[in-house]
């Protein structure tokens, strides 16, 4: 049987940070359609920093109001934007020297052709309708001397302190040949391992020994039953963040397989209320229906896991195992 | 000690004492695109292999050091699985920096220094493959002015390379004779993964642009690989190999992490580091990790590197580029010239951060005898 060599995950963060009082006083002052920069020495540092890049001196905050107008002062054309570029037309890179400033800031350029833009050339703001306090109440700088901006004026700054950023990447992670071979016999409901020549310990999902450090091929290659003794275990009372799905409080276990010493860990044990759970105790795997089996938990960047192929693991009923036998396992 | 010679001092007259470090042996795997293993069964490779070079056991090592990056292989803590690779008996003393290799080179240089252990590796791994690096690099970039905007990493280089052109401090043509010769080089080198691209330089200025004013020449592979690097002290390293490569000045500095702030046609923390690494006079061979041409030219003019130095004979970053690993390589590359191919003075750089922000020089140096 044959499994998918690829897991595609993808990976989101919402970030909150707060701004302190440089950035804070920049970021505020863009609701109002104003640059600021700040003094350091002789120069004026757009966007402001906290403290001099040459000394590492925190600056007095004295802030200075620059562009709206800048020059040009480099330029790369993306003619092919992706999904994490802030246009979606072919537009420009650029380092801008707004007015007034002696440090150059990174935006874009909004300029229509590639032929059009050239160092020297002078860009000015196109602002958001309603600016929120980002770099990109800036949506573009555009040709010419004048900003871009709704009609009106501007109403006083709001103070800003926070900023939200939403972050996403994409992984495509090929699995490994030993893991391939892990997967394919998980999905015919067989637990595979290597045995370490010199240790004698069994070790599922990598291809090595994590004491020993030699690679375990698949010539190595040991079944293993799929019955075992709970180890360790924990209670979670779960607390909410994104992506929990948990509501009352829940175990996770750590069993180890019967008649060797691979722990596996974080596992469900079902049909039994959490109070319940011991050390010792004997439990057998509740595999997932043959159809439903899925191997995208298995990656290459972490120790084999049983997750999409084992649901949890049921107590067999049989007497318990001596506690103290378990006491040195970590997981 | 001779760690740091005097200007002027010659090669003759350093004499190697029991607190000098050399590196005895390297590894690395060939560049790929695209690599099957995890990063912990490359690494379990790599230090077979530089261990197997000088006849050493794992029991041997007195101290780890490991160089990779969650946000590129898409793990939290995805070193400590990559720890395996050292074993964990007998109980070991290991450290992990979220940077290439060659930061990991540094602490282990440092750890050795205390006096008290004899032998340490230090490892490089990245898998660039699983990932879009045009989605991740913005994302470790300033937060709040520069990854919002979603600034990829060759807009980044070119950019620079623009700045570098229009200030007469180099030309279109001069980056594509450094994309011609990095792919001759790399064609004799089995470890790089572009061997068999267009070398032509008129052939090279005709292709178009994909960043102007950069072309697909003047950007590196995205590449999956590892390096490690065997270092010793003093007495043990003659005994284990015949011609140590010491490690007479190390250094590593940083410039203000916004870009638009720095002249980014030059490279002051690339030169400080030098200066204090030993220098650059009597250098012969210069492995610079450079992954865009341009920055390249930015760093042999930011090192005041002679005509006559040899600059990436490997090929370089540009024809190999596994990240956490590459400028580790770079160092490994210095140090085999000195180990196998008998050059006497020889320089390893490695660098982190957008546009050549941080900066690692290693200045190695061959006995004669
Ligand atoms: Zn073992």
């Amino acid at each position: 049987m044959t499994v998918s060599t690829q897991t595609v995950s993808t990976i989101q963060f919402p970030y909150k940070r707060t701004l302190g009082p440089v950035m804070g006083r920049f970021f505020s002052e863009l609701t109002a359609r104003r640059i600021v920069g700040i003094r350091s020495g002789e120069r004026v540092i757009v966007p402001p920093m906290e403290y001099d890049p040459e000394t590492g001196n925190e600056l007095a905050r004295d802030f200075v109001e620059v562009g709206p107008a800048g020059t040009v002062r480099s330029w790369t054309w993306v003619a092919e934007p992706i999904e994490s570029h802030p246009l979606e037309r072919p537009f420009a890179f650029v380092l801008i020297r707004l007015d007034g400033a002696d440090t150059d800031m990174v935006h874009v350029l909004d300029a229509g052709a590639e032929d059009a833009v050239y160092t020297g050339m002078r860009v000015a703001p196109r602002w958001r309708d309603e600016p929120v306090g980002r770099i990109d109440d800036i949506v573009c700088f555009v040709p010419g001397e004048r900003a871009e901006a709704p009609e009106g004026e501007p109403g006083e700054a709001r103070e800003v302190t926070t900023m939200e950023y939403f972050s996403t990447i994409t992984y495509t992670d090929v699995l490994s040949p030993t893991l391939v071979r892990y997967a394919s016999n998980l999905r015919a409901g067989k637990l595979t391992g290597q045995r370490c020549p010199r240790c004698n310990r069994v070790f599922l999902g990598r291809g090595y020994c994590s004491v020993d450090a030699i690679r375990l091929g698949p010539e190595l290659d040991e079944d293993l039953p799929d019955r075992g003794v709970v180890s360790n275990y924990t209670i979670v009372t779960p607390t909410p963040y994104p992506g929990q799905k948990e509501t009352e409080p829940f175990a996770r276990a750590s069993v180890v397989l019967e008649g060797d010493e691979m722990v596996i860990a974080q596992q469900q044990i079902l049909d039994l209320p959490v109070s319940e759970i011991r050390v010792g105790m004997r439990v057998r795997a509740e595999w997932m229906p043959e159809a439903e089996r899925d191997a995208a938990e298995i990656t290459s960047k972490g120790w084999g896991t049983v997750a999409g192929f084992i649901k949890g693991w049921r107590p067999t009923g049989e007497p318990d195992e001596p506690a103290e036998q378990y006491m040195n396992r970590v997981f | 000690m001779t760690t740091r010679q005097k200007a002027g001092e010659t090669r003759e007259t350093a004499v190697r004492q029991d607190s000098d470090i050399a590196i005895v042996a390297t590894a690395q795997l060939p560049a790929v695109r695209r690599q099957e293993l995890t990063e912990t069964e490359m690494l379990l490779m790599v230090v077979d292999e530089a261990l197997g070079k000088v006849d050493l056991e794992r029991s041997d090592i007195g101290f780890s050091c490991q160089g990779s990056c969650d946000y590129i292989s898409g793990g939290t803590f995805s070193f400590v699985p990559n720890l395996d690779a050292m074993g964990a008996w007998p109980p070991i003393h290991e450290s992990h920096v979220e940077m290439d290799g060659a930061w990991a080179m540094y602490e282990a240089w440092v750890r050795l220094r205390h006096g008290d252990i004899d032998i340490a590796v230090a490892m490089g791994s990245g898998k660039s493959s699983t990932g879009d690096p045009a989605a991740i690099y913005p994302l470790e970039l300033d937060p709040y002015y520069l990854a919002p905007l979603g600034l990829d990493p060759v807009s980044l280089a070119a950019l620079q390379a623009r700045q570098l052109i229009e200030s007469g401090k180099s030309t279109e043509r001069e980056l594509a004779e450094i994309a011609a010769r990095s792919r001759r080089d790399a064609a004799g080198n089995p470890n790089q993964q572009v061997r068999a691209a267009e070398q032509d330089v008129d052939k090279l200025l005709a292709e178009g642009y994909l960043r102007n004013p950069l072309r697909k020449s003047d950007l590196p592979p995205i590449s999956d690989g590892a390096c490690a690097v065997v270092l010793v002290r003093g007495p043990r390293a003659a005994e284990l190999t015949e011609r140590p490569a010491w490690i007479t000045g190390i250094d590593h500095r940083s410039e203000v992490h916004n870009p638009a702030l720095r002249d980014l046609t030059d490279s002051a923390s690339t030169r400080l580091a030098a200066a204090r690494a030993g220098g650059v006079a009597g250098v012969e061979v210069a492995e610079l990790m450079a992954p865009f041409t341009a920055q390249e030219v930015i760093l042999r003019q930011s090192l005041g590197l002679a005509d006559g130095v040899l600059i990436n004979p490997s090929g370089g970053a540009l024809t190999g580029n596994p990240l956490m690993a590459t400028g580790l390589v770079r160092i490994a590359d210095a140090a085999e010239a000195i180990l196998a191919d008998g050059r006497s003075r020889t320089l390893g750089h490695a660098t982190s951060g957008p546009a050549l922000q941080q900066n690692l020089v290693c200045v190695l140096e061959g006995d004669n005898r």
